[in-house]
């Protein structure tokens, strides 16, 4: 049996690391609900945008836009999108597995990645893969502006046609307890063309260049919403990994502080013994 | 004057529906007004000053583009952000001009029309600001 003194160290031990993921386990959830709050604050503009992409849609034409053009598809982009710290349960290995696979199919030497997220940046590039660029460091400051940034190099990307394909892989959030790995394509945009509008309306500048003006910002909003998913993904994870934590390590300290008794009890045991005994013998 | 609904919708947040009985939009060329009844339709509007007219007062919001949808009813602004006179932070701003004006003179072709925009930007939201 243990000595006293280290199963008194080691719940003292378990007990410090059971402080730290409570602590982590709150400030997880703070976060994981102001992401959520954005993400409901972003859904109304989207969905407008999106709706007035459609009334316009059907009298454009569309091969006079290069971010509604469909290619051959020769070349892909991956954008993926992890997180850039562990301590998440499985949710970047599950996310890099997915991708992986994904890109492994498709050929890696015809793929190009934008990673974002250390995670994601760290295990293409110790595997070798072909990465464009890779943001790291925003997300505790993240605000509209690094969408838009990230986004302009992506769409470049498309523009400039280096690629015909541009999907993104990312945590989608359903709820607190579960998260889900999706993988979307990003461009060339397809909608499913609506017609049911005023048609006595008014537009300007034209039809064409509203669109064209229309669909890099739609593009916008869609990166900030890959963005948000992802950052309440990670912080749901990681309130439940650490929840899990903190209710593993209260187990051990029952089970430790069960031993440390029995030991001491037995500690007592002994040394009555010993006593008894010694009395016994003088008398 | 007759009053409609307006609406304003950014990416980080909705504003609550207001009675207004005027609208001045920084269209693509020149501001234009919007009152009760006016046609329907799109606009794209620039980087600019909207200055609202809401129970007689005068409010003024600096804006970094978007879109105006207007419908029978109500209208509909889109912008990618939203501040009014009194939410700016002028040294923000200042700041962020003096940098515009910086790169500007810098010249290191570090694509010219992104600073452009941003020094837009800052102007306009420094003038917003001085309402």
């Amino acid at each position: 049996m243990a000595n006293l003194k280290d199963i008194r160290d080691r719940i003292k031990s378990v007990k410090s690391i059971q402080k730290v993921t409570k602590a982590m386990k709150m400030v997880a959830a703070a976060k994981m609900r102001r992401a959520q709050e954005r993400m409901e604050h972003s859904r109304p503009y989207s969905n407008s945008l999106t709706e007035v992409i459609h009334h316009l849609l059907p009298d454009v034409d569309r091969n006079s836009l290069p971010l509604l053009d469909v290619r051959e598809i020769k070349r892909k982009a991956y954008v993926i999108v992890s997180a850039d710290r562990g301590l998440a349960g499985a949710l970047n290995t599950n996310l890099l597995k997915v991708a992986q696979k994904e890109i492994d199919e498709f050929g890696k030497e015809n793929v190009d990645l934008f990673c974002i997220g250390k995670k994601a940046r760290d295990h293409f590039k110790r595997r070798e893969y072909n990465i464009i660029t890779s943001h790291v460091d925003f997300w505790a400051d993240m605000e509209f502006d690094s969408a838009m940034k990230i986004g302009r190099s992506i769409i470049e990307h498309f523009t400039s046609g280096k690629v015909d394909e541009i999907h993104v892989v990312f945590n989608y959030f359903i709820n607190v307890g579960k998260q889900e790995v999706k993988s979307e394509i990003l461009l060339p945009l397809i909608f499913e063309a609506e017609d049911n509008v005023a048609h006595d309306r008014l537009y300007e500048p034209s039809k064409e260049e509203l669109v064209s003006s229309l669909i890099p910002r739609h593009l916008n909003v869609q990166m900030w919403k890959y963005l948000l998913e992802s950052y309440a993904s990670e912080q749901a994870a990681r309130m439940l990994a650490m929840e899990n934590a903190t209710t593993n390590a209260e187990d051990m300290i029952k089970d430790l502080t069960l031993q440390f008794n029995k030991a001491r009890q037995a500690a007592i045991t002994t040394e009555m013994l010993e006593i008894v005994g010694g009395a016994e013998a003088l008398g | 004057m007759n009053n409609f609904n307006l609406e304003i919708v950014t990416p980080i947040r909705e504003l609550d529906e207001e009675k207004v009985s005027y609208i001045r939009c920084p269209g693509l060329d020149g501001s234009f007004g919007i009152m009760a009844n006016h046609r329907e339709g799109v606009f794209a509007l620039s980087v600019g000053e909207i200055k609202i007219l809401k129970n007689g007062k005068e409010e003024y919001w600096a804006t970094g583009g978007g879109f105006a949808e207007i419908m029978k009813d109500k209208v509909k602004l889109l912008v990618e952000s939203i501040e009014t006179s009194s939410e700016i932070d002028s040294a923000r701003a200042e700041k962020s001009l003096e940098r515009a004006t910086q790169r500007k003179s810098e010249h290191n072709n570090l694509d010219e029309e992104r600073i452009e925009a941003s020094l837009m930007r800052a102007i306009n939201r420094l003038s917003v600001s001085r309402r």
